[in-house]
């Protein structure tokens, strides 16, 4: 196979990985923040961003 | 569609890549082809330092969070151990695998089983791949943060010493190109393909960390309003 062909289809498929691994973590993002506002206004539930593993754990030690 | 500020960085870093290849393709001049078993292939690495590179910025992200989660407990810690690990995870394999390509096509073999860089950066893919599906197959708990985040703090020993291994220990990978020995240097134009990669690898990576971490938030306040409906 000539030198750049060979260049070419690996680069073609580093981009191809690239954009699938930008493009799920970007709809993955968007789904759940759409399905968590929809959620939490159904619910009436305030929404918060703070992390009960790490609050448990603080709430032990002290 | 309302286009978010970590969107928009990844864009720029993914628009930064795809100039990088065209540079690379049609403006970076050709290597000493007497010096190369295949010249052309050389040009790979435009994309296989910068995504190195991406993957050092992910590793040093994960050091971070991890020691911030285990000294800590810093909520924000434990998101950045999961953003460095996969983005550590995906720009590992990226260098890896052209890096394989090059080794391919001027070695005569993907793989080089007695060289340290081929295999301290090997190491430092597998951690991340470790750390990556680790995570995802155990509950989240105090415990479980603990245990990834001390590998992600002595697997960072892996970064320094795969930095150096070109420099101690030239077996096959190439010694570096920049800050190297006397006569290492490249031409100004293969300098700046290179630079506009790195910066656009930088961008890019930066974008996918604020996104994973963002992520991280939304399973978290997932996991509060599942707790809450429980009646926990």
């Amino acid at each position: 196979m000539d030198d750049k062909t060979y260049l070419s289809i690996a680069y073609l498929g580093m981009i191809f990985g690239l954009a699938i691994w930008t493009w799920t973590v970007v709809s993955r993002s968007r789904n759940m923040e759409q399905r968590l506002e929809a959620m939490e206004q159904s619910l009436k539930v305030k929404s918060t961003d703070a992390d009960s593993v790490a609050a448990i754990d603080s709430s032990e030690q002290s | 569609m309302r286009v978010k500020a970590n969107e928009a960085i990844l864009a720029s870093g993914f628009l930064g890549l795809m100039i990088t290849l065209f540079l690379a393709f049609n403006w970076a001049p050709s290597v000493n082809i007497n010096a190369f078993e295949s010249p052309e292939s050389q040009r790979i690495f435009y994309w296989h330092v910068p995504a190195a590179w991406a993957a050092f910025i992910a590793f040093a992200v994960l050091f971070v969070g991890s020691a911030l989660w285990f000294f800590k407990r810093s909520s924000i810690g434990w998101k950045m151990h999961i953003a460095g690990s996969e983005a550590g995870l995906a720009c590992g394999l990226m260098a890896v695998w052209s890096g394989c390509v090059w080794g391919a096509a001027e070695w005569g073999t993907p793989w080089d089983w007695e060289d340290w860089r081929l295999n301290t950066f090997g190491l430092l893919t597998l951690l991340a791949l470790f750390l990556v599906l680790g995570r995802q197959s155990q509950p989240d708990g105090v415990e479980t943060r603990d245990t990834f985040s001390t590998f992600g703090l002595y697997g960072f020993v892996l970064v320094p010493l795969t930095y150096v291994a070109t420099r101690i220990w030239v077996i096959r990978h190439p010694g570096p190109v920049i800050a190297g020995e006397e006569g290492s240097s490249i031409s100004s134009e293969m300098g700046l393909v290179l630079l506009i990669g790195a910066i656009s690898f930088t961008t890019l990576i930066i974008g996918h960390i604020l996104t994973s971490m963002e992520i991280t938030k939304f399973e978290q306040r997932l996991e509060r309003l599942q707790k809450e409906l429980d009646g926990e």
